[in-house]
């Protein structure tokens, strides 16, 4: 049985996980900011080799507290990553894009990225606001794969508002089954 | 694998898939005149629209019949004004004065708290009359959260932020709400106490903060937070510190909900692929046990007060449906046959708040009929949480 070896790995990463790190203590954590305090302040050596986790790369903010909702998500409209229904893997048919996305933040320096992840309407909004956010994850690892540096990679999941396209047929549950990337500039 | 095993297997496919599709339980069946019988009558400047309250409320209980007069086994009478009801409740067999009590909640609220002393009295079971309803109104990015009673009365607009707010949670003394929200653009978890009206964003940890759950002490909250990675669940302190750590896979947790003794969570995870529930302790990262509902996407699971039974949504032939898993059994069972998700337990674990098409529902799970509950919001409500 493969069980309990897979259990007896995860203790031992637990034990090596709690032993480097305490959330309690965490100095990039602001804490109990009153409503509309400030973001915390640094998130950089959160990135990297000791946090490693096999939950994936953490994610970051920008220092500035820049808005999700600021970024310009048109200037790589075209390069909008789409997923199949329930899924958080980017497609081989959607990799070119990427790749698109990797060569203009070589040519275009000074710049951030904000990958937000969407789902369709259906199914329970809590889940999808957690796919959103893993297909987001996706394209950041997808992009860290393509040589981009994780701290200017910062991933947001709007879940399933707003769509994309509006209705109830299953063209428009595709097209609203993605991550839109969006251009910030770098502090 | 021997042909005895096969047998077997076959055996337990069928009883799943029986188990599965019979719409009703069999032992569901209770007539109306088994039921016990409360006569409701009261006098006063608000007499005739409290006893309609009162009526109105036991009836729903499923577990006793309101009728007129003093022909019930029961008969409940007192006098309602501005300031409350004083009410008694009489046993007309015995002659016993059941209690004779003041209920000094502010309009409605006094005769839904002398529902659920009758309730109490007369079922031993816990009303939930009193009550309230905490959810999610709007459309596309503007989604505000609402606080109304059960019935749809006195409902309150809580926030008026023009963003998305989303998953709230009712804590189990009803005095506060905590929810998501997009309010500083990233989704963060805020705490909003109904007392005193203020708000705290309590966390805001890099990546998504969401789906917040009260435990049965209200002293932490289980949420799901992907900020060393992918969505995992966590439990926090009210001021947002981190107590522990629940889950770590490379797949997403959402939706925790605590047993009412507060030592294990039930989730939904995607780790095997779609979306299932999982048990696990609530002190730290431990194996996670599986609940096999017979379905193969669940999730948004909800864990009865009584302990029993978890409630969550199921994807069901591409439409979304209530089931409930019954943790005695391990077997499954779907209570809606035309939709509805997001279900939420009420205090008598009898009955559900659920959403369907932008409407909330109020289902009785023994009979499985399901009632709208009338709300004066005109957006499309979901994501309902009920105060235990």
């Amino acid at each position: 049985m493969k069980m309990p070896r897979r259990l007896a790995l995860l203790s031992v990463l637990t034990l090596a996980l709690a032993a480097c790190s305490d959330d309690k203590n965490n100095p990039n954590y602001g804490g109990m900011g009153a409503d509309g305090s400030g973001l915390p302040s640094n998130q950089t050596d959160q990135i990297g080799g000791n946090n490693a986790d096999i939950s994936g790369i953490p994610p970051t903010r920008p220092a500035n507290g820049a808005s999700p909702d600021s970024a310009d998500y048109g200037t790589l409209a075209s390069d909008t990553v789409y997923f199949g229904f329930d899924k958080a893997i980017v497609n081989a048919e959607e990799r070119g894009k990427l790749e698109a996305v990797s060569e203009w933040f070589k040519a275009n320096p000074g710049h951030a990225l904000f990958l937000a992840g969407h789902a369709d309407k259906r199914g329970t909004p809590e889940y999808n606001r957690a796919l959103g956010e893993r297909r987001a994850e996706a394209v950041r690892e997808y992009l860290v794969g393509l040589g981009l540096s994780a701290t200017v990679l910062y991933t947001t999941s709007y879940g399933s508002d707003p769509p994309a396209v509006d209705g109830d047929t299953e063209e428009a549950y595709a097209k609203n089954r993605r991550v839109e990337i969006g251009v910030v500039m770098q502090q | 694998m021997n042909s005895s095993h096969l047998l077997l297997r076959s055996f337990l496919t069928a009883s799943v898939l029986t188990a599965w599709v019979l719409p009703l339980r069999a032992q569901v069946e209770v007539s109306a005149s088994a039921l016990p019988t409360v006569g409701v009558a009261l006098s006063g400047a608000l007499g005739g629209g409290a006893t309609e309250i009162i009526s109105t409320d036991l009836r729903r209980t499923g577990e006793i019949e309101p009728v007129g007069g003093a022909s019930g086994q029961y008969y409940a009478t007192g006098v309602a004004t501005e300031s409350g009801i004083t009410g008694q409740l009489v046993n007309k067999r015995t002659g016993e004065v059941v209690f004779n009590q003041t209920f000094d909640g502010h309009g409605r609220l006094a005769a839904h708290q002398f529902s659920d002393a009758i309730t109490k009295a007369v079922t031993g079971l816990p009303g939930f009359a009193t009550s309230r309803i905490a959810f999610i109104g709007g459309q596309g990015r503007v989604k505000e959260l609402y606080l109304a009673d059960i019935d749809g009365y006195n409902v309150r607009e809580i926030t008026h932020d023009n963003t998305v707010s989303a998953s709230p949670a009712l804590s189990h003394d009803g005095a506060k709400i905590a929810y998501a929200s997009y309010k500083s653009g990233y989704l963060d978890v805020y705490l909003v106490d109904l007392g005193t009206g203020s708000r705290t964003r309590i966390s805001y940890y890099p990546g998504i903060n969401s789906g917040p759950s009260f435990s049965p002490d209200n002293s932490s909250l289980a949420l799901t937070l992907s900020k060393d990675g992918n969505p995992e669940i966590y439990t926090i302190a009210l001021n947002g510190g981190i107590e522990n750590r629940i889950t770590r896979t490379r797949g997403g947790e959402t939706s925790p909900s605590w047993s009412p003794t507060g030592d294990r969570l039930v989730y939904s995870s995607d780790d095997h692929g779609t979306p299932q529930l999982f048990i696990s302790s609530s002190t730290g990262v431990s194996e996670m046990d599986q609940l096999y509902t017979g379905n193969s996407y669940c999730t948004k699971p909800d864990w009865s007060p009584d302990g029993k039974t978890i409630a969550f949504t199921a994807r069901v032939g591409g439409q979304f449906q209530v089931g409930l898993f019954d943790l005695a059994t391990r077997l499954g069972h779907l209570v809606t046959a035309d939709g509805g998700q997001d279900p939420a337990w009420t205090r008598d674990s009898r009955h559900l708040v659920y959403s369907k098409h932008g409407r909330l529902y109020l289902l009785d799970t023994v009979t499985h009929k399901s009632l709208p509950i009338a709300l004066s919001v005109t957006a499309d409500c979901g994501e309902p949480a009920v105060s235990r």
